[in-house]
């Protein structure tokens, strides 16, 4: 009989009971008493049956340890020893291909699934008490998500908040892990193309300058006075639903006056740095990519002066030369030249040429 | 023997060439039609008129592709209108014969390249560029030679081929097709698609067809 059924028929007894005992029937009291204590015994019967079907639940969402490299991870036994090592091995490859976390802060953490349960006894028990704990959640469909993304991401969240205040402003909460290669980088190129700034259009017309203040790289005291003009917040602020019931400092922005634009900007409702997310996110994947992991990890693990100054000093260059390099990279796709026509491209095209002229030497309708 | 086979493909395929050559002549003309004077442009105009050059650059491949299409039909037209009277009363071998028309097709090819070199020479005098901007187009034109050459070969193969070999190759294409739609329908997790298989093959290097992707635009930075 199924959970559902026995409920009803409980409810069923219990009420016929109450029924009954209500009619005042004394021949009934026994029936009624009967039907009571039947209604009981089912209800008791159904505590245990749950009570077994949470500890067998508890059980499997037991903490289990998945070990990948430099990275531990405590995910729900339920998961399966299969997924779980795919989320491992894949968070791994995550963290490894990018390569600007240290090894070290990897080792001194352990990923737990919010979903696991028994997290402190099996810490104990696995010997990675004293290591930092960074909650990640479990995908919910784990056959087809579960490549360690979620895990590699909250590590690399965990790194970014042990960074000093410049870099936890500037950093994307992922350090652009997972970057994918003709999709984020065409989305980078898109956002400085059609950048809305005069900082950004001085960018792409390449001012090494512009393209420092449009990235935010530089340590401005008044940032939003020296990456955007005064139209431009005015623009954000009239772009504001409703904005005539936002406060006197919109008001007064959008009215004209250039004091109250920079409030309106100081008050956060501007971003301070005008580049997108995506384009901060290539101009670490440049540094990673051209520069090496090295080079990277060496930024993240600079505390001296301004953002780009610290890149700049990790990737062994100027900071405009950085700035050059990394507007040409994103530009060209990756570095690779505009247009190639050299013997690479000829060898495919004289092989395939030649194939075709045989086969057309060898095959004819007038044959 | 050359200049003979020339002047009969030049007579069945005058027509195309010459329509070619105008395409060709223009297509890089057209991103001058942004604007000229770069140099001294608002910063802002610099990303649309690159914006606008690399779109006009997606074009040219277009034109290679229609360049080998109408020329490699072309080479065989007369024959197949003669029914391959005059290639039979011919005193050369026929390989000879097929590799004489090839030559005389690529010549005739040559047309809207050479059309192609001067637009761009002309576009690239035409603007003045800003710094870090650059102008290709002993790049452009080659690499519009080669992918002509290829488009050519291969429509030029097809318009000789014996029905055996088209309904081979159509049945190739016919399987691919079919065999994705099986692999699709048995809902394989983690299947690749056999037609993205075979298209990255052939247009990722050493891919036969990989000349006629990647960039294509004649001003860049």
């Amino acid at each position: 009989m199924s959970r559902v059924v026995r409920v009803a028929v409980a409810l069923a007894l219990t009420a016929g009971a109450r029924v009954a005992a209500a009619q005042g029937a004394r021949g009934g009291e026994a029936a009624t008493r009967a039907l009571l204590a039947r209604a009981e015994a089912l209800q008791a019967q159904l505590a245990r049956q749950d009570s077994v079907a949470r500890q067998a639940r508890y059980a499997e969402l037991r903490a289990r340890r998945f070990d990948a490299g430099d990275l531990t991870v405590l995910l729900p036994a339920a998961v399966g020893e299969v997924t779980g090592r795919r989320i491992a091995t894949g968070a791994w490859a995550y963290l490894d291909t990018l390569g600007a976390i240290p090894a070290g802060y990897v080792r001194s953490l352990v990923a737990v699934a919010y979903e696991a349960t028994e997290r402190d006894s099996v810490t104990s028990a696995e010997g990675l008490q004293h290591r930092t704990r960074v909650m990640v959640e479990v995908p919910a469909h784990p056959d087809t998500l579960a490549d360690g993304w979620t895990v590699a991401i909250e590590i690399a969240r965990a790194y970014v908040d042990t960074l000093d205040a410049d870099w936890r402003a500037w950093l994307p909460f992922d350090l652009g892990i997972g970057w994918k290669h003709g999709r984020e980088d065409a989305a980078a190129l898109r956002d400085l193309a059609a950048a809305a700034t005069r900082t950004g259009s001085e960018c792409l017309g390449g001012t090494a300058a512009g393209c420092r203040l449009w990235l935010g790289l530089d340590r401005d005291p008044d940032p939003f006075a020296s990456r955007y003009t005064v139209a431009e917040i005015r623009q954000v602020a009239a772009a504001r639903p409703f904005y005539e019931y936002m406060g006197p400092v919109v008001t007064q922005c959008v009215g004209g006056s250039d004091e109250a634009c920079l409030r309106f900007a100081r008050s956060g409702q501007v971003r301070p740095v005008p580049a997108s997310t995506s384009a901060i996110r290539s101009v670490l994947r440049e540094v990673r990519v051209v520069h090496g992991a090295d080079a990277l990890r060496r930024a993240l693990a600079d505390t001296t002066g301004a953002i780009g100054q610290r890149l700049a000093r990790a990737a062994g260059i100027g900071e405009d030369s950085l700035v050059r390099e990394w507007r040409e990279w994103l530009l060209t796709g990756g570095g690779g030249p505009r247009i190639a026509a050299g013997f690479r491209e000829a060898m495919p095209v004289l092989v395939f040429g030649g194939l075709l002229l045989l086969a057309a030497a060898r095959s004819g309708r007038w044959r | 023997m050359y200049r003979q086979v020339l002047k009969a493909q030049w007579l069945a395929a005058r027509l195309p060439v010459v329509l070619l050559a105008v395409l060709g002549f223009a297509l890089p003309l057209l991103t001058v039609t942004f604007g000229g004077n770069v140099a001294d442009a608002p910063v802002e105009r610099v990303g649309q008129w690159l914006l606008a050059a690399q779109q006009v650059g997606v074009l040219i491949p277009g034109l290679a592709l229609l360049s080998g299409l109408l020329l490699g039909i072309a080479a065989w037209a007369p024959d197949h209108a003669a029914k391959h009277v005059y290639a039979l009363s011919l005193p050369v071998p026929r390989a000879m014969f097929v590799l004489l028309r090839f030559a005389a097709g690529a010549t005739l090819l040559a047309v809207p390249v050479v059309a192609l070199g001067a637009g761009a020479l002309v576009a690239t005098l035409a603007v003045s560029l800003p710094d870090g901007v650059h102008a290709y187009p002993v790049q452009l034109t080659v690499r519009f030679a080669m992918a002509s050459i290829v488009c050519f070969a291969i429509f030029f193969a097809i318009s000789i081929a014996t029905s055996r070999a088209a309904l081979a190759t159509l049945g190739v294409i016919c399987g691919v097709l079919l065999a994705d739609l099986v692999i699709g329908s048995l809902n394989i997790k983690d299947a690749a698609s056999v037609t993205t298989t075979v298209f990255y093959l052939l247009t990722t290097w050493p891919g036969p067809l990989s000349i006629l992707v990647g960039r294509w635009a004649l001003f860049d930075v």
